[in-house]
């Protein structure tokens, strides 16, 4: 048995997000928001160690009133228990930190499951914020998990080695993209999950100030020039190209 | 000002140092054996660090030199264990933290940095009070400094979490951000066999081979440090030709500062079109060797 906490986050898709063409700013209204990436990989992965160990999974968000989409989402993977926790502004992660940390100290944790760096602000901070915050062993980027009574043993992906460590209940553990494939949950489920109750609460406390100077687009001054016409394109590259490599 | 640094590898740890010496003083830590290689580059003093590196242990050497020495900064290079590290040592000083910054200004109590943000689709230039940083690797060259360093040998805290085995990675010592033409294959390569057939390209452009991260990662067809994007190798080459990958945000992010980009991908509507100088819509088995063809004439 298991019990899992697992931090998940949302974001807008950033596949639909333009910036404006005169200010470059990123619009980001009338964009949906989606469970980010590493969230979903970590809701995956708790849910795949409750199916092979037994236990529970809790989700938890630091985010908004607009969350439980989000949340409901994790349910239909199959986290059974969610909280929501609204006072979410963005753009600080010291405070992420300790409003995601008080609330794990009042759940049962044996593993808290996390993304190693979210797909929207990159940041890749929580895993280590949060360990620190329960002083607890981090297990950071794991391309697998395995549980040996209260062991957690992990296969680590570095940069110039991988590395399989170990440590004892509690621990954090951040996994990557490589760890699963994310289900696609049937109807049935989403149904269900619909219907099941989430709990919200209001975060008790605040950060210090971040001041946001601008949040602009690097300006893309690409040709685009696109063949349909594969010869056409072919002879205009290959002249590029013979260009270049003079 | 007074920083100190931290990277596991010295390259990294380098860049940092010449970029902050122009601001002030810099301290830097990297692992033992490979101290001697940072001993050049401006910094004041090179902590050695000794003993198995976590992100706890690291963390405490980093949080207690800081309150000793006096530091005003910490900066760690953005790798794997360096977010870690810093996402730690932030916690346990409780200070704030920007990360992935390409830009610092120091000023009066707050600092002003610009980092990459939104999956690396825009740059955020904020004012804070943060004192901790993780810094994008391949922002600055590293430069040599007239003297050198003093080495101090610090043994590491025994970590919490135990290594049962080490596996070195195979590496080829390909450097991409030298490269000045490069050959991305994506997932639309399908499997690793048909590189092959994309091989002649390479050749034909005297380029080097790289691709997403899929392909270097999941399914392992390349080295990792071929992987282009946010998450891999910063690129800026003359010409970088995206064979079959679809160009989501964080791949751009990576080879934004090509001067040329080609693509060649079958779906017209893919978003690597936008990033794209030229682009062919077909079938890259059926591009590729007649490109190759038209170079050869
Ligand atoms: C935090 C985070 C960090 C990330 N970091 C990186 C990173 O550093 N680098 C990176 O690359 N990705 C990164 N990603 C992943 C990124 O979001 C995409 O998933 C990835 O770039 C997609 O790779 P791809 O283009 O090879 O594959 P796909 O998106 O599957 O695209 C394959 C393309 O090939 C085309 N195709 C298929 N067959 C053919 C054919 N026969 N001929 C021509 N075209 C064909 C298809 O039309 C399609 O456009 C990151 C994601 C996250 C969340
Ligand atoms: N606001 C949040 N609420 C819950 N979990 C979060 C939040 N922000 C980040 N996380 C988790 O931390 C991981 C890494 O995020 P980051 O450190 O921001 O890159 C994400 O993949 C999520 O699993």
């Amino acid at each position: 048995m298991v019990d899992i906490v697992v931090l998940i986050k949302q974001m807008p898709d950033l596949e639909q997000v333009k910036p404006d063409p005169t200010t470059g700013e990123p619009q980001l209204k009338n964009v949906p928001l989606k469970l980010e990436n590493l969230s979903e990989n970590s809701v995956e992965e708790a849910v795949r160690l409750k199916e092979k160990y037994g236990g529970k999974v809790t989700a938890v968000i630091f985010g908004n009133e607009q969350s439980s989409a989000i949340m409901k989402k994790a349910y239909a993977m199959g986290a059974d228990e969610g909280y929501i926790i609204t006072g979410f502004k963005g753009n600080n992660p010291s405070l992420t930190a300790k409003v995601l940390g008080e609330k794990i100290k009042a759940l049962k944790h044996d593993i808290v499951i996390l993304g190693n760096q979210s797909a929207d602000s990159i940041s890749g901070l929580l895993g280590g914020k949060i360990a620190s915050y329960l002083g607890i062993p981090l297990l950071g980027n794991a391309n697998s998990i395995e549980v040996d009574g209260s062991t957690v043993k992990v296969k680590r992906a570095l940069e110039e080695n991988n590395q399989v460590i170990q440590a004892n209940f509690p621990v954090v553990v951040s996994v990557t993209q490589e760890i699963n494939e994310p289900r696609l949950p049937p109807v049935m489920q989403i149904m269900q999950a619909g219907r099941k109750p989430i709990n919200t609460e209001a975060a008790t406390i605040t950060g210090r100030e971040v001041r946001i100077i601008s949040n602009k687009a690097p300006k893309s001054e690409r040709k685009k020039i696109i063949f349909e016409d594969v010869d056409k394109g072919i002879a205009e590259v290959a002249k590029v190209l013979k260009e270049e490599m003079r | 000002m007074k920083a100190l640094v931290f990277s596991e590898f010295p390259e990294t740890a380098a860049q940092m140092v010449t970029y902050l010496r122009k601001l002030g003083e810099a301290d830097a830590a990297t692992l033992s054996s490979k101290a001697d290689a940072l001993k050049e580059y401006g910094a004041g003093k090179v902590y050695a660090l000794n003993g198995q590196m976590q992100s706890d242990n690291v963390s405490a050497f980093l949080a207690e030199t800081y309150k000793s020495g006096g530091y005003d900064y910490i900066f760690v290079a953005s790798t794997i264990l360096g977010r870690e590290v810093a996402g730690a040592v932030s916690q346990s000083l409780d200070v704030d933290i920007t990360s992935e910054i390409v830009e610092f200004q120091p000023g009066q109590g707050n600092v002003h940095t610009k980092r990459n943000f939104l999956g690396g689709k825009t740059v955020l230039e904020e004012e804070s009070e943060s004192r901790v940083f993780t810094f994008a690797p391949g922002i600055v060259d590293a430069e040599k400094a007239g003297s050198a360093s003093e080495v101090a040998s610090v043994e590491l805290k025994p970590s919490a979490v135990t290594v049962a085995s080490v596996e070195e990675k195979q590496t080829s010592g390909v450097n991409l951000e030298k490269a000045k033409i490069i050959v991305s294959i994506g997932r639309g390569v399908g499997k690793k066999e048909n590189i092959a057939q994309v091989e002649p390209l390479v050749k034909a452009v005297n380029g080097e081979l790289a691709g997403s991260r899929p392909v270097c990662l999941d399914y392992q067809w390349l080295s990792d440090e071929r992987q282009v994007g946010i998450s891999g190798k910063k690129v800026r080459p003359n010409v970088y030709i995206a064979v079959g990958i679809s160009g989501q945000i964080q791949h751009i992010a990576g080879m934004r500062g090509s001067k040329i980009v080609v693509a060649l991908n079958k779906d017209k509507t893919a978003p690597i079109f936008d990033e794209s100088d030229y682009g062919i819509v077909g079938d890259l088995f059926q591009i590729v060797p007649k490109l190759v063809q038209a170079l050869g004439a």
